[in-house]
């Protein structure tokens, strides 16, 4: 800064033009409208939920199954109990399967696999499992386990489609945290003189743990949603079910036979079970928050 | 300082001096050789000898990179021995090769022996867990396991290993002890590691290995990411922590060498150029090059 | 540490060069530490200076002393003023360097050489004043004696070239310059017993001559003395270059030359 700029020289120096700041105010105007038309779908659709669906909702909604009853008007539909269960039954098992296979995959991707051909072939096709339609896994597991077999459809065939969908969800951000620990710690831990597997399993592990459970919990908020694959296992019945052997209700799929009824009872319990899941999907959303803010990782 | 009236000093004035002047000297003592550096702290009050290491024609590869280029080095036991060298000479490497972390690196590698008081750690038949639980190892910055206690972190290395586990309170409080950390944290063992200061959570790091009961403790650079205060501490309990363990520290910090070390071994591109005691290293260097670095003239 | 020249301002050389006389000869490539070297290299030849002054007041002293001028010797001895000031100069110059730029290796070696040099320095000025200091005691119409005068004329030469030759290997690092100084020093001291000799000879009642005598071997000594602070200077060349301190000795002395230690057989060098 020479001495010889005077105050007002300076002031000149770092004033914002006016150029400068119509752009600015343009580009803030654009992002803004960007942001306000992207809004207004969502606005919309919980707009539409709540007003259809709120209406639905009562004790007896969710604590009777539904009847099948739908063709009399008047008759009593019943509710969405045993949608809820069937959902939660099956999203579980999936979870039970997909979540360990997961974490492990994800495990040996980052500390044996690394950057070894097969590694990243691996990779290449868990990318390439995160974009195909759920359909696709439902109707694997038809041609797989229901067509090839002979057998009949099934809660746990449903879990299954679900939990190839969960995989490559539960891999992804798996290896995204795990690649997120510092290398540090676990040189420190090797160099205490600890096997390998003790590493991953007493350090490293537990300090991801944070930031996975925030994986699978969106993940598993992607399964609780999808019909396609369901309605090829899983297929649909009235009753509350604990034998994930036999047929089983879901939340998606029984939204979808409600939905095209003629009957306006059924097709408002249809958007009664829609709402349901989206709060059950947002109240899983809200935990994996809660969990990521806790950890120091994530 | 000027003469005063008199005309002569009496200390100029010797018996022999008005005659046989040649001899007369102002009588400042004049020792013959600069004094020989002070030995290390005895092994006769060393609680637990340390053990020495010894390289034999080292050399470490990143792939086909050799970065450390046949090296022949001595650590002596129950020193402190210090290596000292410019960015990328080679030294974190080869100290990396003496606890087999090196080859933890996908694509490294190491030829050559380290023997570990005549044990050569590079021998096949020898686990490497247990190698890494006689020589252990003190990290740059400070990484306590963020998601243990204080507690835990310094019992971590004795969980880890699986074996040794009884009085784990007796052995984490020696630890503690022995890194000068046991005062300040004892009324807050269950809190978490990470909530110490830097100083304080290197420390706690040095206490988690030597929980683990080292015959050798390596250190990268231990003091590089810590204010002064916090460093003179680590230097202090380096001179203490001697007398039990084999110490190899490696460091940016010439003046640090200096104070710490007993000997001192200059890298260079990967080769050794100079070892000996640290006194001599500084005061009277042999090799030009040496000579050159401890000066500031590079590096 | 090389040295790039051996400035040769031997005996009977007058001319003690500019103020660059005194720097000493670069070792190598330079790139670090610029500051550093440039403050140490003004320190050296701050110090060097210093024998520059002692020339001076050797040359006016024994000016002084073949003459009787006594003025001139008043001159000299407050003149040592100017060479204690250099001491404290180049002392206070030295205890900054140490405490702000911690040299190691060769440059501490330099560093604790220059307070060795400038401390035998201010030895040498004192001898002057000494000196200095016996001239108007012999009165001022002293009983004179050629032969004596003549003699220390003689020591008075060669102890400016020994300051002179210090002054040399010093500032040229050179080792055997050092060492030959100890060859002029044995002339000093064989003049020295000479002129003891000569003053014990002079017997005969006059009790002024056998006290200008007493005076003049008083005499001797001072530049005996300054012979030996010139030694010393060497022996620090000698320290400075090669790291170990060994004494010049005279070798008409039984006691020979010290041999080097042997090197520390726990260094090794690759």
């Amino acid at each position: 800064m020479s001495a010889r700029e005077t105050p007002g020289d300076l002031l000149t120096r770092f004033d914002v033009s006016p150029a400068r700041r119509r752009k600015d105010k343009i580009a803030r105007g654009g992002i803004l409208a960007a942001t306000i038309l992207a809004l207004i779908p969502l606005v919309l659709i919980v707009y539409y939920l709540l007003r259809k669906g709120l209406s639905s909702w009562s004790v007896s909604f969710f604590t009777t199954d539904p009847t099948g009853n739908t063709f009399f008007g008047g008759s009593n539909i019943g509710g969405i109990k045993s949608a809820i269960l069937g959902t939660i039954e099956m999203v579980a098992l999936a979870s039970a399967i997909a979540v360990p296979i997961g974490i492990g995959v994800a495990v040996w991707l980052v500390e044996y696999g690394r950057s070894s051909w097969f590694a990243n072939t691996v990779r290449f096709f868990v990318d390439v499992l995160t974009g195909v339609p759920s359909i696709i896994f439902g109707l694997f597991i038809y041609i797989v386990l229901i067509v090839g077999t002979g057998s009949s459809y099934a809660g746990y065939k449903g879990s299954l489609a679900l939990s190839l969908l969960m995989l490559p969800v539960v891999i992804r951000s798996a290896e995204v945290i795990l690649r997120l620990i510092p290398g540090a710690l676990r040189e420190s831990a090797l160099a205490l003189g600890a096997p390998r597997w003790r590493v991953i399993f007493s350090i490293v592990l537990p300090t991801a743990l944070p930031g996975m459970v925030t994986g699978v919990l969106l993940a598993i908020a992607r399964a609780a949603g999808e019909t396609a694959p369901l309605l090829f296992t899983a297929a649909y019945t009235h009753q509350t079910n604990f034998n994930l052997g036999g047929f089983m209700n879901s939340l998606p799929v029984q939204i979808y036979n409600d939905v095209t009824s003629p009957t306006t009872a059924v097709v408002n319990r249809a958007w009664g079970a829609a709402l349901t899941l989206v709060v059950m999907i947002l109240l899983l959303n809200l935990i994996a928050r809660l969990i990521a803010r806790r950890s120091r990782l994530a | 300082m000027t003469s005063d009236g008199s005309t002569l000093r009496t200390a100029d004035v010797e018996p022999d001096d008005l005659l046989e002047s040649g001899q007369a000297r102002s009588p400042e003592p004049r020792p013959a050789r600069p004094p020989a550096t002070a030995p290390a702290a005895s092994s006769a009050t060393a609680t637990k000898p340390g053990l020495s290491v010894r390289l034999e024609g080292l050399r470490a590869f990143y792939g086909e990179s050799e970065q450390v280029k046949g090296v022949d080095l001595d650590f002596r036991a129950n020193e402190v021995t210090a290596i000292i060298g410019p960015s990328g000479c080679g030294k974190s490497t080869m100290v990396r090769c003496i606890n087999r972390m090196h080859e933890e690196i996908p694509g490294a590698r190491a030829e050559g022996r380290v023997l570990l008081d005549e044990l050569d750690v590079y021998d096949s038949s020898v686990d490497v867990v247990a190698v890494r639980r006689a020589i252990g190892m003190v990290f740059q910055k400070p990484n306590p396991f963020p998601t243990m206690s204080i507690f835990d972190n310094v019992a971590s290395g004795l969980r880890l290993s699986s074996r040794g586990r009884g009085d784990l309170h007796g052995k984490v409080e020696a630890a503690l002890r022995g890194a000068g950390l046991w005062d300040e944290v004892s009324d807050r063992l269950q809190e978490p590691g990470a909530g110490l200061s830097g100083g304080q959570q290197q420390r706690l790091c040095i206490a988690r290995s030597l929980a683990v009961n080292p015959e050798v403790i390596l250190m990268d650079e231990p003091c590089s990411a810590l204010d002064p205060i916090a460093t003179l501490k680590i230097e202090e309990l380096i001179a203490e922590l001697k007398q039990s363990v084999t110490i190899v520290i490696v460091t940016h910090n010439m003046q640090q060498a200096a104070r710490v070390a007993d000997r001192t071994a200059f890298m260079l591109g990967g080769k050794l150029v100079e070892v000996g005691p640290t006194q001599e290293i500084f005061t009277n260097p042999t090799d030009p090059r040496t000579e050159e670095y401890v000066t500031g003239k590079f590096g | 540490m090389s040295p790039a020249s051996s400035a040769n301002d031997a005996s009977g050389s007058t001319s003690l060069g500019g103020p660059d006389d005194g720097a000493p000869p670069t070792s190598g490539p330079q790139h670090g530490r610029v500051h550093f070297q440039q403050q140490l290299q003004e320190l050296e030849t701050n110090a060097l200076g210093g024998l520059d002054l002692i020339v001076e007041q050797l040359d006016r002293v024994l000016e002084a002393l073949d003459h009787q001028d006594v003025e001139l010797a008043q001159m000299v001895i407050a003149d040592d003023d100017r060479v204690d000031g250099r001491y404290l100069e180049v002392h206070q110059g030295i205890l900054s360097l140490l405490a702000l730029q911690a040299p190691v290796a060769g440059d501490l070696r330099l560093v604790a050489a220059l307070l060795h040099m400038i401390k035998h320095i201010e030895r040498m000025g004192d001898q002057c004043v000494n000196i200095a200091k016996l001239i108007p005691l012999s009165g001022h119409e002293p009983p004179v004696r050629q032969e004596v005068l003549q003699a220390l004329s003689k020591m008075g030469a060669h102890a400016r070239s020994e300051v002179v030759q210090s002054k040399a290997a010093f500032a040229g690092r050179d080792v055997g310059l050092a060492e030959d100084l100890v060859r002029q020093d044995r002339e000093i001291n064989r003049l020295n017993r000479e002129i003891f000799r000569m003053a014990l000879d002079i017997g005969g009642d006059d009790a002024d001559t056998r006290e200008w005598a007493m005076h003049m071997i008083l005499v001797a000594r001072a530049l005996e003395r300054i012979g030996d602070n010139a030694v010393d200077i060497g022996e620090q060349v000698a320290f400075v270059v090669t790291g170990l301190f060994r004494e010049f000795s005279d070798s008409s002395h039984p006691a020979g030359v010290r041999p080097d230690a042997a090197p520390d057989a726990s260094r090794e060098t690759f």
